[in-house]
């Protein structure tokens, strides 16, 4: 496995500094890492992994597996991806923020809120982002329970009774 | 002979060369400026009759007034800006040695606060709009009425100390007579040029009115007829730029009259038009604290290097 | 002095795309500025999941039309990835040659912008004439000058023929003399300099920490380019330099443009010469089985990321984009604090921003400000309505 030797010591690493923190740390390709980890060590292990070279997050993509809603962190050197999978239950969903170690990342965080409905605590205040002021707050357009049908039969049935 | 002088100073005022003149002749400047521009940027540019066009439209446009702004002095503007315009005109020679009314010492100085007046109604203008981009860019008009004023005043003195005269039509006689020191104003003449393209608020002293960062400038809330006579104001401005400068550094009428003479303020008035198209494409809008800076350290100390030469030039004569 | 608060968009002649700055103004300076967006939000990753790979193939394409090769690139080496199919080096070496002409003609546009931001009308003009030479090569390979829909899933769609060939070589030597024109225009002519230099300052740290990425980026000195430091395609078979600069300014990132420029000019001759025999696609099955990929790909504007998953059907379980603006733009709220008014366009026009491309997801349109919702049904009956009216029916088609 001498070809992914840097992947090897990422994995290396993360398990022997977190332990249970982590878990599933797949090499799944050249330069893809993946792993999951619990949400409350979520800002350490970006904390860790800032130190030792992943200065960059490329983007927070939200996910929606049913009963957990959840994120994935790209995190990356330039050359490796680690990918970060972070659960959170659908009942009370909340994921910690990380605007503290990457304060780039704040976009993406407001997307999380407004597309998922994730609770990002910690998250600094201010407009939303990226749907209009007057879309409905407790709509959640990238759940799996959202549909588009619905949401536009809605719509056609308000403004029918309003033009009456 | 009472009846008659006053008639010829209605038609002077009026028609030639006054308001009619100049404006047809302030929208033929404005696009063979547009023209010039268009072919030096590999353009097609607009049919000749387009500036009419656009002023035409303009005029039967809605004029919408804000209700935020003072509407009386909104109003009013762009017709002072027009008559102080042709008032400066009326000072100037054109197509004789004598300028059409009061040729006497000093209309020089006349002139230069008469063409003044216009950039006061600009910031007016912006300032009585009361919506923030006109409020910015009024400000700048102001500020930038500080910077170029001073070194088109220093440039005009230059002339003024060697002709030993305040007049206009004498400055003009007295260089028309002796091209070696008309030849010697050169530096003067470029400080004039760069003033002018400041007072005409054009590229790359746009400023005022930069359309990517405050929109329209002070002129931001004008629309139909007002804005069309602010429009048309700008170009008087320019014909009457153009014809001060020839006038001061280019020997006036160079003792011709009558057609030969309007033949030859034709012919000086679009040179210096050319020449300020040239500017305009040639160079980026500078920033407000750069044009300042530019005005009071570059071309100021060029204009008082003309007067003092001016100065030695004369005690040799 | 009182403070004065100048709102930049979504409706201004120095955006061409809808979003807002609101700039609280002291004298002529910034003192603070916050950025508003999500005018241009489309819907795209949720009408992502309601569509086949193929449809979304044109969906993606469509996310930005200066960029619509990247995304689409992005996309198809996920789906490929993912249905673990090998994808012939021809298709890749046509890729690369599309990627980098969409470069050229990102940059050239780019820098028309950015003279025409400070106010230089000429060097507009200049410059998107001749980017009309790289636009003629893109409709001589493709058909289409902005959207190309080169890519297929598992190739590319059209060959490259040696007239072609010889006509785009002809025009790129013609661009790169131009090119070298403008480097001198850009970093001689004193206007540009005074108005570019010290500008918009973006240190190494900053830059670092706020995730900027692309020429942004590289103008600060950071060296990241994904084709250089995780080779996608076959760029890690061609020779070209990282070009970077430690200005940290808008010069820099002139700068950085028109030498990338240089370096595409080179890439696209070497990729002409080299391109591989073979076929252009190879077959990929319309379902993938379950597989969760990630890509990167160096757009003009910078990294440009997909994450896609895939559940055994023809439609993808989840796919995430995210373009370069959205990463440059927390990095412009930095820029302007504490700048001139004047530099605002510039500055704002220096990260390359594409708002179409950061604002996805609305999933309606909207006409006005009520709530009128009109589905696709609706607008397909509105347009025939509206022909109609001017005597052409186009239902009997």
């Amino acid at each position: 496995m001498s070809e992914f030797a840097k992947e090897e010591e990422l994995k290396k690493m993360l398990e022997n500094k977190f332990g249970a923190g982590v878990s599933a740390v797949d090499i799944r390709r050249a330069r893809r890492v993946w792993l999951e980890a619990a949400p409350e060590k979520l800002v350490e292990i970006l904390k860790f992994m800032k130190a030792a070279g992943y200065n960059h997050i490329s983007t927070i993509t939200g996910f929606d597996e049913g009963e957990n809603l959840g994120a994935f962190y790209h995190a990356t050197d330039n050359h490796i991806m680690a990918t970060i999978k972070v659960k959170t239950p659908l009942s009370s969903p909340k994921l910690p923020t990380i605007t503290g170690i990457f304060p780039g990342a704040i976009s993406y965080e407001r997307e999380l809120e407004d597309l998922f409905g994730i609770k990002i605590e910690g998250l600094a205040p201010g407009r939303r982002y990226p749907l209009s002021d007057d879309f409905p707050k407790d709509q959640y357009p990238l759940r799996k329970s959202w549909k588009t049908a619905d949401f536009q039969a809605a719509r056609k049935s308000a403004s029918a009774k309003e033009a009456k | 002979m009472h009846t008659d002088s006053l008639l010829a100073s209605a038609v002077y005022l009026i028609v030639f060369p006054g308001f009619i003149f100049l404006t047809a002749y302030g929208l033929f400047l404005q696009w063979v400026d547009r023209k010039l521009c268009a072919v030096m940027q590999n353009r097609v540019g607009p049919p000749w009759y387009q500036p009419t066009a656009d002023f035409i439209k303009l005029l039967a446009k809605e004029t919408i007034i804000p209700d935020a702004c003072d509407t009386a002095i909104f109003k009013v503007l762009p017709y002072f800006a027009i008559a102080a315009v042709i008032s400066a005109l009326m000072l100037i020679p054109l197509w004789k040695t004598e300028s059409l009314f009061a040729p006497f010492q000093g209309n020089m100085v006349v002139v230069v606060y008469l063409l003044t007046i216009p950039t006061v109604t600009f910031f007016l203008a912006g300032w009585s709009s009361a919506s923030p981009y006109s409020t910015v860019g009024s400000m700048r008009v102001l500020t930038q009425l500080f910077a170029y004023e001073v070194p088109l005043m220093l440039s005009l003195i230059g002339p003024a100390i060697l002709a030993g005269s305040w007049n206009l039509s004498e400055i003009s006689v007295f260089f028309a007579g002796r091209p070696a020191l008309m030849a010697a104003q050169l530096i003067g003449f470029l400080v004039a040029i760069l003033a002018l393209q400041g007072k005409l608020e054009r590229m790359p002293f746009d400023i005022p009115h930069a359309k990517n960062e405050i929109v329209g400038g002070q002129f931001t809330e004008y629309s139909g007829r007002l804005l069309a006579y602010f429009n048309l104001a700008v170009d008087m401005e320019l014909v009457v730029g153009a014809a001060l400068l020839s006038a001061v550094f280019l020997g006036g009428a160079w003792g011709l009259y009558g057609a030969a003479g309007l033949a030859l303020f034709l012919a000086k008035t679009l040179a210096v038009t050319f020449l300020l198209a040239l500017l305009k494409v040639l160079m980026a809008r500078l920033r407000i604290e750069q044009m300042v800076n530019f005005c009071w350290k570059i071309l100021a100390p060029m204009a008082m290097a003309q007067i003092l030469l001016d100065i030695v030039i004369k005690s040799r004569l | 002095m009182s403070k004065i608060t100048i709102p930049l968009g979504p409706q201004h002649p120095a955006l061409k795309e809808p979003e807002n700055f609101m700039l609280v103004l002291e004298g002529e300076q910034i003192e603070n500025a916050t950025i508003n967006l999500g005018y241009n939000h489309r819907g795209m990753e949720k009408a992502a999941e309601e569509r086949t790979f193929i449809q979304n193939m044109y969906l993606l394409e469509r996310v930005c039309g200066i960029c619509s090769h990247s995304h689409t690139t992005c996309y198809v080496t996920n789906v490929e990835e993912a249905a673990k199919a090998e994808v012939p080096e021809r298709a890749l070496a046509i890729r690369v040659l599309v990627g980098e002409l969409e470069r050229v003609h990102s940059h050239l546009l780019w820098l028309g912008v950015a003279a025409y931001e400070i106010g230089f009308e000429t060097l507009f003009m200049y410059t998107w004439r001749d980017r009309e030479q790289v636009l003629d090569c893109l409709e001589l390979l493709s058909g289409n000058r902005v959207h190309y829909s080169i890519n297929t899933i598992g190739g590319v769609r059209r060959d490259i023929t040696p007239e072609q060939k010889n006509e785009v070589l002809k025009r790129i030597n013609f661009l790169e003399e131009r090119t070298k024109y403008y480097i001198k225009v850009a970093t001689e002519e004193p206007t540009v300099r005074a108005r570019a230099a010290n500008v918009g300052k973006l240190p190494y740290e900053v830059a670092l920490e706020r995730g900027a990425v692309g020429p942004t980026a590289r103008a600060s000195g950071v060296k990241r380019d994904v084709r250089k430091d995780a080779p996608y395609l076959l760029y890690d078979k061609l020779d070209f330099n990282l070009i970077t600069h430690d200005s940290c300014d808008v010069f820099g990132r002139v700068v950085v443009r028109a030498l990338e420029l240089m370096e595409s000019y080179k890439l696209i001759k070497q990729v002409l010469n080299y391109l591989p025999e073979g076929p252009l696609t190879v077959k990929v099955p319309p379902r993938i089985a379950p597989a969760e990929v990630v890509n990167l790909y160096e757009a003009p504007r910078g990294e440009d990321i997909h994450y896609l998953k895939t559940n055994g059907t023809d439609k993808p379980e989840r796919l995430k984009v995210r373009a370069p603006t959205l990463a440059n733009l927390q990095s412009v709220t930095y820029m302007l604090e504490g700048g001139w008014l004047a530099d605002v366009p510039l500055v704002i026009a220096a990260i390359d921003p594409c708002m179409s491309c950061t604002d996805r997801a609305m999933v309606y349109d909207r006409k006005t400000d009520k709530t009128q919702v009109y589905d696709w049904e609706d607008l397909r009956r509105l347009g025939i309505e509206a022909y109609k009216r001017k005597g052409v029916d186009f239902s009997k088609f």
